[in-house]
């Protein structure tokens, strides 16, 4: 009895915290957040009517657009990575082929609404190639093993039955799988990749399996030059013979392939129009610059020109696909970008653009507005010093007409409008690097793009299996004449060197675009500004050289050479480095190494730092009898996950707590019997990681903090050299009801307000869990507790309410960026993955901001009224004392 | 029924009072003092006497004045013991009084003594504001043990300034 009454009591508590803290009421439903609905990197697409476009892409979804301007219908979001869509078919209903890893399945989808109609799946042993066709309602199974035969397995694309039996095609020439492809229901190869090969292909499904063999000489003519073949897409039996990036069109036939005379690009595809085939291929023109859509009829050779009204700075990479309808066709083309636009044939107008590669965002920040000029004109009034008091006088009297005429007029004579800070630091630029190499900067309120740029041939580094590129703020808004500054690292596509693009982040107006002669090993953005409000960057090129950007900066890092500390990680030597700073003979910055620390055979799965603008309010712990824990706050304190093989335990997680300067163990732990995701967060004096307990099945969430003791050993300056004693950890671990995707904890202007730590959920949610359920309380909490205790639940509650992105899932989420506001109780928030949403969230609620719906009028003339009603009473009471004298 | 009678002639008597003083005043111009009748005499020795009787009252008045204070530290501890040590208004109520009437005491200190002239009552004055210091320690331990003075480090935690870092620091996993 008394510990149900117990249980009910915590229950109590928590649901009350949660009804407090949380929740959004139906008419906030996007008033503060917002969601921009993606499809991922198209890989198939077809044009079912037109109505409806059909897409299926890299990400694994499958969607259904709207023709007319390129919104979702409705989207599904298949199994992740490595799974994959191999085949789309558009018919009366789409039929998709996804899989990976030995799975496979098959899809049949209703055309409307994407319901699912049908499903059927099958194991195939792990081989490393499939091609796959259908064929009237048969599904075609091809496994080529080089230099011996093809296995072909037919399957009913319903059902799933397939006849039993496995047919194997005798072909010796299949010898790099390059040079292969299927098309229709030939398989084609070519023997070598010059013009002296042969172009042998078989029909998979005739019962003979003849094998035809024709020299490309005999097709294609002979010249010097590497001969591609590739599968024209959209046809039947068709193929494209490519050198020198000149394609020939070839019909394969059971007799003799024909040849059709027309020289196209190999980029062209082919549509049927009625019963005749067109051609269709996208020239640009050098000329004029400008885009040019060429058609062929196959059959009588009419060509056709169409300019297009089509412009973008990155390039057409492909036609994915296209619908004609006698002379009206739609196009739809996808960019290096990844965007995907929507052309009109014969108007030569894109009727829309979908710019898909903001579902690959790699990294994002938050920055700051910059004033409005009448502001930043009243700041610089006090920019004068030696100013003589008639220009100061002047300059005041000036600003305070401006102020007046924009009272007046309602309008700021600005030429970026709107995109000037508000009041509450609300409203900011989020600037997201895609892994293509566009950038983007995306206004905080509505979510609209501000500008975008696109960088060629870069692409972002690989680290952990996750992609990123490092972008840093060199300079925020704050500065008023002086613009903002950021730096995006990046790589170049082909030599794999640094690419350094220096930008605006609010006009996107490019500062300086370097490609580096060097590959970057690590990069830091330096603590200290120059003259110019300018922080420096500093580049650790593979050997070790010091490179920083400004090199002007480099005076800076002289100076301040003694308190600058670099350190690395390196994942495949499974080493940390750190490293100083020091002058070489030859003017040259050098790293030297100061500590390392081997990691064994552990593979290295998260490295983690606090951010370094957070900041800390209470530098410690209350106790029940009113003394003080001190945290301990390092700064340079970096939290390392690794997991090791273990002949007993399987897996054995370990987490240190290394500093990065001294390169001291200040804490570790051991997780026996532990498995993958691992997830980790670092804020304050504490870290939280969550990982699969493999021994309970079951994601566990642990918190670790760390504190100095009852006294503080230096109270004004923190060095990682002065160590007098180890701090003292307190733990505590708890059960945690769902798969995090990601986790970030809240971060606000002065750290005032409660933490929370937001977690993507598997399911699609983003939720909320306080900081305060997590604490560790150590052996003092449980003795006599504190203030506003809660008491340990080993099993974490996600209540509905704490969900902060309400009823829109969010899928495939890869990461989560926070940002404080001006407003100390409000974080922003912006998750990404295949979506973007962004919102804010208030941990301690919104305790230094008015309820919007506080009724200001309702005050405001209940207040007036008293005023006057006491001066009224006052006339009258005097009046009547006036008249009571007279009596 | 006869004393009522008496009673109203003696009323009737009295009211007349007036009149009869009116005589008497006419009386005394007209009337000579009765034989070995002294009015000068008689005032003098009054005189003397009022005047020793007014100064040991005004000693005892001054020093029951000083000692109030202290005869109050009785009430105030019980009244502190009856309030408890829970912190919601009528005990901080309670706890402001304490404190607020030894410090008015003492800012009106010499308003209080002024009635005592031409005497020099430093002793009382002593007396009396060792009285009122007392009974603000009582309110300072009342606030003490109520939790409200701010005597713990936990109080200040919130001036404590953030440490300076000395080192800074950057990187992460290699990006080759």
């Amino acid at each position: 009895m008394y510990t149900l009454k117990l249980s009910f009591i915590k229950y109590l508590i928590v649901a009350s915290f949660f009804n407090v803290s949380f929740s959004l009421y139906e008419d906030q439903i996007g008033k503060f957040d917002w969601k921009l609905n993606f499809v991922g990197n198209v890989k198939y697409g077809s044009i079912d009517s037109s109505k409806r476009l059909i897409v299926a892409t890299e990400e694994n979804v499958l969607a259904s657009l709207n023709l007319k301007n390129g919104q979702i219908h409705w989207r599904q979001i298949l199994e992740t990575a490595p799974n994959q869509i191999v085949l789309l078919y558009v018919d009366r209903e789409i039929i998709t082929v996804s899989g990976g890893k030995g799975t496979w399945y098959v899809r049949g989808w209703d055309l409307n609404v994407g319901s699912l109609l049908w499903e059927w799946s099958f194991y195939m042993e792990n081989k490393q190639n499939f091609y796959w066709i259908l064929s009237k309602d048969q599904l075609v199974n091809v496994a080529p093993v080089i230099g011996s035969h093809l296995e072909v397995t037919q399957y009913d694309v319903r059902s799933g039955r397939n006849n039993g039996k496995t047919v194997k095609i005798s072909t010796p020439w299949v010898s790099d799988l390059s040079r292969c492809t299927t098309a229709g229901v030939y398989w084609a190869c070519l023997s070598s990749d010059d013009s002296s090969g042969q172009l042998y292909y078989t029909d998979v499904l005739a019962p003979a399996n003849q094998v035809h063999m024709f020299p490309v000489q005999s097709l294609i003519g002979s010249a010097p030059g590497r001969v591609e073949i590739k599968f024209l897409e959209l046809s039947d039996s068709n193929l494209l013979l490519i050198r020198n990036n000149a394609a020939r069109y070839i019909h394969l036939k059971p007799d003799l392939p024909h040849v059709y005379p027309y020289s196209l690009s190999p980029k062209a595809i082919a549509v049927a129009n009625g019963d005749q085939t067109l051609l269709l291929q996208m020239i640009l023109n050098t000329t004029t610059k400008k885009y040019q859509i060429q058609t062929i009829e196959l059959q009588e050779g009419t060509e056709n020109v169409f300019e297009m009204e089509y412009n973008n700075e990155a390039g057409v990479a492909s036609v994915i696909t296209a619908f004609c309808k006698g002379s009206a066709c739609r196009v739809l083309i996808k960019s290096n970008d990844n965007s995907i636009s929507l052309l009109q044939l014969p108007g030569g107008k894109a009727s829309w653009t979908r710019e898909e590669a903001l579902s690959q965002v790699v990294s994002a920040e938050f920055l700051e507005l910059p004033l409005s000029e009448l502001d930043a004109s009243i700041e610089h009034e006090f920019d004068s010093v030696s100013g003589d008091r008639f220009s100061t006088f002047y300059n005041r009297i000036f600003s305070q007409i401006r102020q007046l005429l924009v009272v007046l007029t309602g309008k700021q004579g600005n030429s970026n409008i709107g995109l000037v800070r508000d009041e509450f630091g609300l409203h900011k630029v989020i600037v997201v690097v895609t892994s293509v190499g566009k950038i983007y900067a995306l206004d905080s309120i509505t979510g609209s793009t501000v500008w975008s740029k696109y960088l060629p041939n870069v692409q972002p580094f690989l680290v952990l299996e996750h992609q990123k590129a490092p972008l840093f703020v060199q300079r925020s808004a704050r500065y008023s004449p002086l613009a903002a500054q950021c730096v995006v690292l990046m790589k170049d596509k082909i030599t794999g060197h640094g690419v350094m693009h220096a930008f605006d982040p609010i006009t996107g107006e490019v500062v300086q675009d370097l490609r580096l002669p060097y590959r970057i090993e690590q990069a830091m953005l330096l603590p200290i500004e120059d003259e110019n409000h300018l922080k420096g960057i500093l580049i650790l090129s593979d050997d070790n050289e010091v490179n920083v950007y400004p090199p002007s900066a480099k005076s800076i890092i002289l100076k301040h050479s003694s308190s600058i500390f670099l350190y690395t990680a390196n994942s495949n030597t499974k080493t940390l480095h750190g490293y100083n700073l020091h002058q070489s003979s030859n003017d040259k910055l050098r790293v030297t190494s100061t500590w390392d620390l081997n990691l064994g055979q552990a593979e290295l799965l998260a490295v983690n730092v606090r951010p370094s603008s957070e900041r800390i309010h209470s530098q410690g712990r209350v106790l029940a009898d009113r003394s003080v824990l001190y945290k301990y706050v390092n700064p340079n304190l970096l939290a390392i996950a690794t997991l090791m093989d273990d002949p007993i335990h399987k897996h054995v997680l370990s987490i240190y707590l290394v500093d990065g300067v001294t390169g001291l163990v200040v804490y570790s732990v051991a997780h026996k019997r532990v498995a993958k995701p691992i997830h980790l967060v670092h804020s304050e004096n504490w870290l939280v990681y969550t990982y699969y307990n493999a021994r309970f099945r079951r994601m566990e969430m642990a918190a670790v903090e760390l504190y100095e003791g009852a006294t503080q050993s230096n109270s004004t300056s923190f060095s990682s050299h002065a160590v007098s004693q180890l701090p003292h950890p307190e733990t505590q671990a708890y059960i945690f009801p769902g798969l995090p995707l990601a986790m970030q904890s809240t971060l606000t202007e002065r750290g005032i307000t409660n933490k929370h730590i937001i977690v993507a959920l598997s399911t699609g949610a983003v939720t909320e869990v306080p900081w305060a359920f997590l604490e560790p309380r150590g052996p003092q909490g449980t003795m006599n507790p504190e203030e506003g205790y809660i008491p340990y639940i080993p099993e974490l509650p996600i209540p509905a309410e704490a969900t902060i992105n309400y009823n829109q899932t969010i899928p495939q989420v890869r990461g989560i960026e926070v940002a404080a506001a001006r407003l100390e109780s409000t974080c922003l928030v912006l998750v990404y993955g295949l979506d973007l949403f962004y919102t804010r969230v208030t941990p301690s609620k919104t305790f230094d901001l008015l309820k919007e719906d506080f009724d200001h009028w309702l005050i405001a003339f209940v207040l007036i009224g008293l005023t006057a009603a006491s001066y009224i009473t006052k006339r009258l009471a005097s009046r009547k004392a006036l008249k009571q004298a007279w009596k | 029924m006869a004393s009522n009678k008496t009673q109203n002639k003696r009323l009737k008597w009295s009211l007349d009072s007036t009149r009869c003083n009116r005589l008497n005043s006419m009386n005394e111009s007209t009337l000579p003092a009765p034989p070995a009748y002294s009015t000068s005499s008689i005032l003098s020795n009054n005189e003397v006497a009022k005047k020793t009787d007014t100064g040991h009252l005004i000693i005892k008045k001054s020093w029951e004045l000083a000692l109030a204070p202290i005869k109050q530290v009785p009430m105030n501890l019980f009244i502190m013991y009856m309030a408890g040590n829970s912190i919601s208004i009528f005990p901080i109520m309670m706890v402001g009084m304490l404190f607020m009437r030894p410090i008015q005491a003492l800012f009106s200190l010499n308003a209080t003594f002024k009635m005592i002239e031409n005497s020099s009552v430093i002793g009382q004055k002593l007396v009396y504001i060792f009285g009122n210091l007392v009974n603000i320690g009582l309110a300072l331990y009342k606030c003490q043990s109520m939790g409200l003075l701010p005597t713990h480090t936990s109080d200040w935690l919130a001036f404590v300034e953030p440490r300076i870092r000395q080192e800074y620091i950057g990187g992460g996993i290699t990006l080759v």
